[in-house]
């Protein structure tokens, strides 16, 4: 009896061989895959990470303060993301000077504005909503007594 | 509270203590001249400072004195001036003062000086020499301090320009 003679079930090519075949050709397939897939995953953290290290670069701005009641001034790098409260704290230590009750941050240059409502927002939240146009900032103190009197 | 002592006037010490301030204020504005901040010093004791008030897209330009005769005691005299005479006379320069109208700073073009007996233009904040000469009432928080210098006067009426310029006085007659 030649194989071609050989019932169907007989042969190497049955059904259930061809299956198992199939099978191993698949499990084979998925362990390249994972493995393809582990790779990527581990090329796409590795690309975050490069993108966080040049972000935490990118976002760091160099800010100048001036002290106007001691007439002192002082710049350091700060982060984008740091708010004006903390910008305004910082620079108390850089300047070595104390923070007064009445003392107020504002912006710096020919039109200063106070900044005592906006304190919550960052750096560059405050940039973006046309708060400050620079990272140049003044801290002054209060004045009062004015008054509506007469012309 | 009142203040219930005026400023006496000592051109001496408001030279010297003029003369100390003016290379630290300008080292704090990183320049090394007044001209460079278009500022001007016709006399020693007198320091012109450029101010402008915006409303929408007009820009209004004005001419701040500076008086130093009895700083740094007292804060230096704040007068907004016709630039052609470098003065302020009533009523006809008092076009040339803006109107400022915030809780800190606030301008009158004809203020009683009661004391004096007369009208006299008062920039009415605790950083300016006529608010103590006219005996005005202030928190004791906000009183002026031998140690402030004049920066403290022009940032305290420049923040008044960006936060509450209300249009130029009148002009006399109109």
């Amino acid at each position: 009896m030649t194989e071609d003679n050989k019932p169907e079930e007989e042969k190497g090519s049955s059904p259930l061989n061809k299956a198992l075949e199939n099978l191993e050709k698949a499990e084979a397939h998925l362990a390249d895959t994972r493995a393809d897939e582990s790779k990527a995953e581990h090329e796409v953290e590795e690309a975050i990470s490069e993108i966080k290290e040049a972000e935490e670069k990118q976002d760091y701005v160099e800010v100048r303060v001036i002290h106007v009641n001691e007439v002192e001034k002082t710049s350091f790098e700060e982060r984008l993301l740091a708010t004006l409260q903390e910008v305004w704290n910082k620079a108390y230590d850089k300047l070595h000077i104390e923070k007064k009750p009445k003392d107020i941050f504002q912006t710096a240059g020919q039109h200063p504005k106070s900044l005592m409502t906006h304190l919550s927002l960052t750096l560059a939240k405050a940039r973006q909503e046309c708060v400050i146009d620079d990272f140049c900032f003044g801290i002054a103190s209060e004045t009062g007594g004015a008054c509506s009197g007469d012309k | 509270m009142v203040t219930n002592k005026r400023p006496t006037i000592d051109v001496q010490a408001g030279l010297k203590a003029f003369e100390e301030d003016l290379p630290r204020v300008l080292a704090c504005l990183n320049v090394s001249s007044i001209e460079e901040l278009g500022w001007g010093m016709p006399k020693p004791l007198t320091l012109l400072v450029p101010m402008s008030g915006k409303i929408g897209e007009k820009n209004d330009e004005y001419l701040l004195r500076l008086g130093f005769h009895a700083y740094r005691a007292w804060p230096p005299s704040a007068q907004f001036i016709n630039p052609a005479t470098n003065d302020y006379v009533y009523p006809q320069d008092q076009h040339f003062v803006p109107r400022l109208e915030s809780n800190e700073c606030r301008t009158h073009i004809a203020y009683d000086h009661t004391a004096e007996g007369k009208k006299i233009q008062l920039v009415c904040c605790s950083a300016t020499f006529e608010f103590y000469d006219v005996l005005h009432s202030v928190d004791a928080a906000y009183i002026w301090s031998e140690t402030d210098t004049f920066l403290k006067t022009i940032n305290a009426i420049r923040r008044a320009f960006s936060e509450s310029y209300k249009g130029r006085f009148e002009a006399h007659g109109k």
